[in-house]
């Protein structure tokens, strides 16, 4: 159970500071600011965002199913990496009742 | 008992084909993004091609209609007559310099009854004066690259001053028909001489299509992974149960 809860880690934090950057930065940025130098700047990040949170995505199925999970958790696992905070609030969660 | 046994299976078919018709959203979600991306790339690859030829405006383009994104780019030549003059403030050429541009409006003859009128990026603003000027009644030979209207503001609209190059800043000034997008000019000839004058070349329009053909295929990947997880989760909830 131990790699799969450190593989959830690793990827629900990457998954959260992408999403930060996603919603505070790049959408700001692509919505908000006439600045075709800054856009050119952070266009990196939907980019790598997409592929962290697909792999975030199988290491939370692969977790949540090892932990025998309902169904309604599993769903707000897969969701969290979604948005800006949640899957940093999912690891701390998941730290605290298996470490 | 065969009640409550008709009960569950009816439950089950209702939950599978809830699955079905979630997994089949997520499939075509992931087909739209495979579309998206296979278009990104078309797109990216015809701005790489540089075609020479040169057309008439008027076979690649007709006034008041959208201009075919497939049109962009080409090298068209139109004659006519320059009917108006506006400073483009703070405008970007392809070396990203930021210039005011002299945006001439040219009057085209298509038939006798309706006149039509192009946006022609003529130069930089400053040279304006350096040439020979043009009378409305001298005729005017343009030849340059056809571009799509420009979408973002780069200054506020006043007298002799256009916000950005789009002919629909400018409806309602001018008489007749207007075009959809503008010509970037290469050479003029007015007099039977070449118009001699530093010219600027564009910035690349943005796509319409955002972001990268890598980054539509992690998408594709993620819809696709929703679709399998989704035919997954009714048994796994049978497994947990």
């Amino acid at each position: 159970m131990s790699s799969p809860v450190f593989r959830f880690r690793v990827m629900a934090i990457l998954a959260g500071v992408m999403s930060l950057l996603l919603w505070f930065v790049d959408l700001p940025v692509a919505y908000l600011f006439n600045n075709e130098d800054w856009k050119s700047k952070v266009e990196w990040i939907p980019f790598v965002h997409g592929w962290i949170y697909a792999v975030y995505v199988l290491t939370a199925l692969q977790f949540s199913v090892k932990a025998k999970w309902p169904l309604s958790k599993v769903l707000f696992l897969i969701l969290a990496g979604t948005l800006p905070i949640a899957s940093l609030v999912a690891e701390r969660r998941v730290v605290k009742q298996y470490s | 008992m065969i009640a409550v046994m008709k009960a569950k299976i009816i439950k089950k078919v209702f939950s599978g084909l809830v699955a079905l018709v979630i997994a089949t959203a997520f499939i075509f979600l992931g087909l739209w993004q495979l579309h998206r991306a296979s278009d990104l790339k078309a797109e990216q690859a015809k701005s790489a091609q540089v075609s020479t030829d040169v057309h008439q405006l008027t076979d690649l383009a007709s006034p008041t209609v959208a201009l075919d994104s497939r049109n962009v780019g080409k090298i068209v030549k139109v004659s006519g007559h320059y009917i108006a003059s506006y400073k483009a403030p703070n405008q970007a050429d392809l070396d990203g310099v930021v210039n005011d541009w002299e945006i001439a409006l040219l009057q085209v003859g298509i038939s006798d009854s309706t006149d039509s009128s192009i946006l022609v990026v003529r130069g930089l603003w400053s040279d304006r004066l350096k040439e020979p000027q043009l009378a409305m009644s001298n005729l005017v030979e343009v030849t340059g690259t056809l571009q799509p209207h420009q979408n973002e503001d780069r200054a506020e609209n006043a007298p002799g001053v256009i916000s950005r190059l789009d002919s629909s800043v400018i409806v309602g000034q001018n008489p007749g028909e207007l075009f959809d997008g503008f010509i970037a000019t290469t050479n003029e000839v007015a007099l039977g001489e070449d118009v001699v004058r530093t010219r600027v070349l564009p910035a690349k329009p943005v796509s319409l299509i955002g972001g990268f053909y890598w980054q539509h295929i992690s998408y594709v990947v993620i819809w696709w992974l929703m679709a399998a997880i989704t035919l997954y989760l009714p048994f796994y909830r049978r497994k947990t149960q």
